[in-house]
């Protein structure tokens, strides 16, 4: 696709751009079949098939798959939930655990060969990820506290001087209502975003240096391999959004269940 | 506890945004109203200082 839109332009280099984000159909003019949609159904089924097959044939003694499969289990479930949430943690963990996969694999789609896409790096799919966590703690607050309690909690901090609520109360409900669900997808977005926009930069110079003159031939093993160092500095990246994505969503979750935040 | 670091960071992250969005938007629609230039920046040091109070409240107390 790329080599379509470069062959036009006569020879110069083209920087990548956000344009290089937004990909046609693959399938006739079909809007609903874009790469980054496949991919997330493939993300789906690559960690349904997984997991099925880890715990079909759960044994004592663990094969290499059940022990992978529940390696990640656990991890969610002992370092994340049970950690931040603390007691009642487990009904969460299925959310949790499903959040965690799901954005790991689609991130680590960025560097697959040949996929080499991150299905996050499109803003929507943080944001409605996002939204379910919104959904989720304000409904525990209000279930656990009752909303009145809940709500007057978030806005009015016991034992703060009368005078300071007028300063304080508008940005606790900025912070609760719109600055946390937003800077939560965003962080996710753009970390995505920028590590892919890195990679084209360097493969794509790589590429355009090896098609000019003698020197410029020469530097570009150099951009390659800083690609290549960059690639494996993404998927450092691409596992640590995953973990904050995550973590984070479990200690919304655990300042909604708390009596005192 | 790395955990709890990590989420206190991106609280005050959250806090400070809030206030600097919230104290500088009323400020700037103050300058926008009265036509005057100053109030944005009165706004956005109002919302600074009342986030870092907000965070003292939070995790400087106990």
């Amino acid at each position: 696709m790329r080599e379509l839109l470069r062959s036009g332009t006569g020879g110069g280099f083209v920087p990548p751009s956000s344009a290089d984000f937004e990909l046609p159909p693959v399938f006739g003019h079909n809007i609903y079949t874009t790469k980054p949609i496949l991919l997330v159904f493939l993300s789906v089924i690559l960690i349904s098939v997984f997991f099925i097959l880890a715990s079909r044939k759960a044994a004592i003694v663990p094969s290499k798959l059940q022990f992978a499969g529940e390696s990640v289990y656990s991890f969610v479930r002992n370092d994340l939930a049970k950690d931040v949430i603390g007691h009642d943690f487990l009904r969460f963990v299925p959310y949790l655990f499903t959040l965690f996969t799901f954005i790991l694999v689609n991130n680590i789609f960025g560097i697959i060969p040949l996929l080499q896409f991150p299905s996050m790096s499109r803003v929507s799919f943080p944001y409605v990820l996002a939204i379910t966590i919104y959904l989720v703690f304000h409904y525990v607050g209000i279930r656990k506290q009752g909303a009145i309690k809940y709500f007057k909690e978030i806005m009015f901090m016991p034992g703060v001087p009368k005078a300071a609520y007028i300063l304080i109360t508008p940005l606790e409900i900025l912070t609760f209502f719109v600055v946390r669900p937003l800077t939560l997808a965003l962080r996710l977005f753009a970390n995505m975003f920028a590590g892919h926009l890195l990679l084209l930069v360097f493969i794509l110079g790589g590429d355009h240096l090896l098609q000019g003159v003698i020197g410029l031939k020469l530097i570009s093993p150099f951009a390659f391999g800083i690609g290549i160092v960059l690639t494996f500095f993404e998927f450092m990246v691409q596992c640590l959004q995953a973990y904050i994505f995550t973590l984070l969503a479990a200690l919304y979750i655990a300042g909604a269940l708390a009596d005192e935040h | 506890m790395a955990k709890r670091e990590e989420s206190a960071m991106w609280s005050i992250f959250g806090y400070l945004l809030s206030g600097l969005l919230f104290w500088g938007g009323v400020g700037y629609g103050l300058d926008h109203w009265l036509g005057k230039s100053y109030f944005t920046l009165i706004g956005l040091l109002v919302g600074v200082s009342g986030a870092i109070y907000l965070v003292w409240l939070r995790f400087g107390r106990e």
